[in-house]
């Protein structure tokens, strides 16, 4: 047969790529829920990371199994909150939000749309919210505990698909960045919820950070830090109104002198001020 | 076992390997070096796409249209290469360390190493020995990676195949093994050895 005419090379292409078409698509529908398991239970230890149950190492250690019965055991309540702050919906407690889901709600933030965007509320009060948004070469998304009940940021965990190794992809291999994050405080007051700074955040005489909402970004991945800081302020910024409901005397302390004594915020304000 | 077939699968794994002798496949043999587990999926996944491609089109060596050949060995391969990645992402012990290398398993296809062979091998040959050679050519490949990443990881980290190794001796882990430089330099360390001890490979 002469395998070097048109027809012979258009029918021979056309089924090779049929054929190998069919094969993907079989084994994608096949291996989807064990994929979809695998993700959700990551998503679950970042989530448990940034609220400070545990490392995440020590979670991809104990399995996924695992890990989803001590999330069962922590979470106290998770719901939907509108960009007004009000609750819209309860979530399933074993519901989470995967990197595809809160890039839906990414686009509705932007429009100022229906966007419900979720909240995830332990049982020692810690409560987590999610950001997203676009690094440099893909998505950067991560999720921020806070204090119960408070602006103060407990801990934060960031993911990305595809920055950088050893630049970009610090915002989720470097500790030492997603513990800058601890004992900061978002404000929620103006339209920059938080910031990423380049050339050093505020420290104080002693070398420790200043409690504001400014961290060091990281060196050689500006155009990650930009990306991250916009998906924080994005994100955050969904959240104002219901943390300004949930978290009211944290809101506004310092602006209206709402705050009591030995608070963190104030002391460094009453400090200033002599 | 014939001579030559020995020869087919003990060739790219010293004399004619494929990184070292070739110089193909450096890119992602920087990359994916960090940590011995890494290097060793990697590996694992370049000798079953190149194993499995080079037996495939081998088998399809006859029938394939000469003007559309490398487009076949390319959506072969692509497939090869989307099958594993999804395998890696279903299994709990594995979903980790796929997204670690994130998108260097998708990269496979563009290892020269895979094509390479295919083209100058899988297509002039019968379907085992062109099997053979797939898995020779990515176990030289492998051979290599787990080499630098044995002293990448011992000396970045302290540790081998996360295991902390040095760690206990009070070792300070030297953070420019961990940059991609470090494996350039320790692949020429590499070619240097082979080639003082093979002398053919030396230029008059």
């Amino acid at each position: 047969m002469n395998t070097n005419s048109n027809i012979y090379t258009i029918i021979y292409t056309t089924i090779i790529v049929a054929l190998v078409a069919a094969i993907l698509a079989f084994v994608s529908q096949g291996l989807k829920s064990k994929q979809e398991a695998n993700e959700k239970a990551d998503t679950i230890s970042q989530m448990m990371t940034a609220a400070g149950f545990a490392t995440k190492a020590d979670l991809q250690k104990m399995g996924n199994t695992a890990v989803l019965a001590k999330y069962a055991e922590e979470i106290d309540n998770a719901f939907t909150v509108g960009l007004d702050g009000k609750k819209i919906d309860d979530l399933d407690l074993d519901q989470v939000y995967s990197p595809k889901d809160l890039k839906k709600q990414n686009y509705k933030i932007k429009d100022g749309s229906d966007a419900e965007i979720p909240v995830f509320i332990f049982k020692n009060g810690v409560t987590v919210v999610p950001v997203y948004g676009a690094g440099l070469w893909g998505p950067v998304w991560g999720y921020i505990a806070f204090e119960p009940s408070s602006n103060t940021i407990k801990g934060a965990y960031f993911d990305h698909e595809s920055e950088t190794a050893g630049l970009g992809a610090k915002i989720k291999d470097d500790p030492a960045f997603q513990a800058e994050f601890s004992g900061e405080r978002a404000d929620f007051t103006t339209a920059n919820v938080f910031d990423i700074v380049k050339g050093g955040a505020p420290r104080n005489a002693d070398g420790t950070s200043v409690i504001d909402n400014k961290i060091d970004a990281i060196t050689g991945a500006t155009m990650t830090s930009n990306g991250l800081e916009a998906a924080i302020d994005t994100w955050l910024g969904a959240y104002a109104a219901y943390f300004k409901i949930a978290a009211p005397q944290g809101g506004d302390c310092c602006g209206d002198g709402a705050c009591e004594e030995g608070d963190d915020c104030c002391e460094n304000k009453n400090a200033e001020e002599e | 076992m014939d001579a030559k077939l020995k020869e087919t699968i003990l060739n790219p794994i010293f004399k004619g390997n494929p990184i070292t002798v070739l110089v193909l496949g450096i890119c992602s043999s920087l990359a994916v070096t960090v940590t011995m587990k890494g290097a060793l999926v990697m590996a694992l996944s370049v000798i079953v796409v190149c194993g499995i491609s080079s037996l495939i089109l081998s088998l399809l060596r006859n029938t394939i249209p000469g003007r559309v050949r490398i487009i076949v060995q390319l959506v072969v391969v692509a497939m090869m290469v989307i099958l594993v990645d999804q395998i890696l992402k279903s299994f709990e012990a594995t979903y980790a360390i796929d997204k670690q290398l994130s998108v260097y398993i998708g990269l496979i296809i563009t290892n020269c190493i895979v094509m390479g062979r295919i083209e100058a091998f899988a297509l002039g040959n019968k379907p085992w020995p062109s099997f053979l050679d797939g898995v020779a050519n990515g176990a030289g490949y492998g051979l290599i990676l787990l080499i630098v990443a044995f002293f990448r990881e011992l000396l970045g980290s302290g540790t081998l195949f996360g295991v902390d190794v040095l760690g206990w001796l009070g070792y300070t882990p030297n953070n420019l093994v961990i940059l991609p430089p470090f494996a350039l330099i320790l692949l020429g360390c590499i070619v240097w050895v082979q080639r003082s001890v093979q002398k053919d490979l030396q230029e008059k």
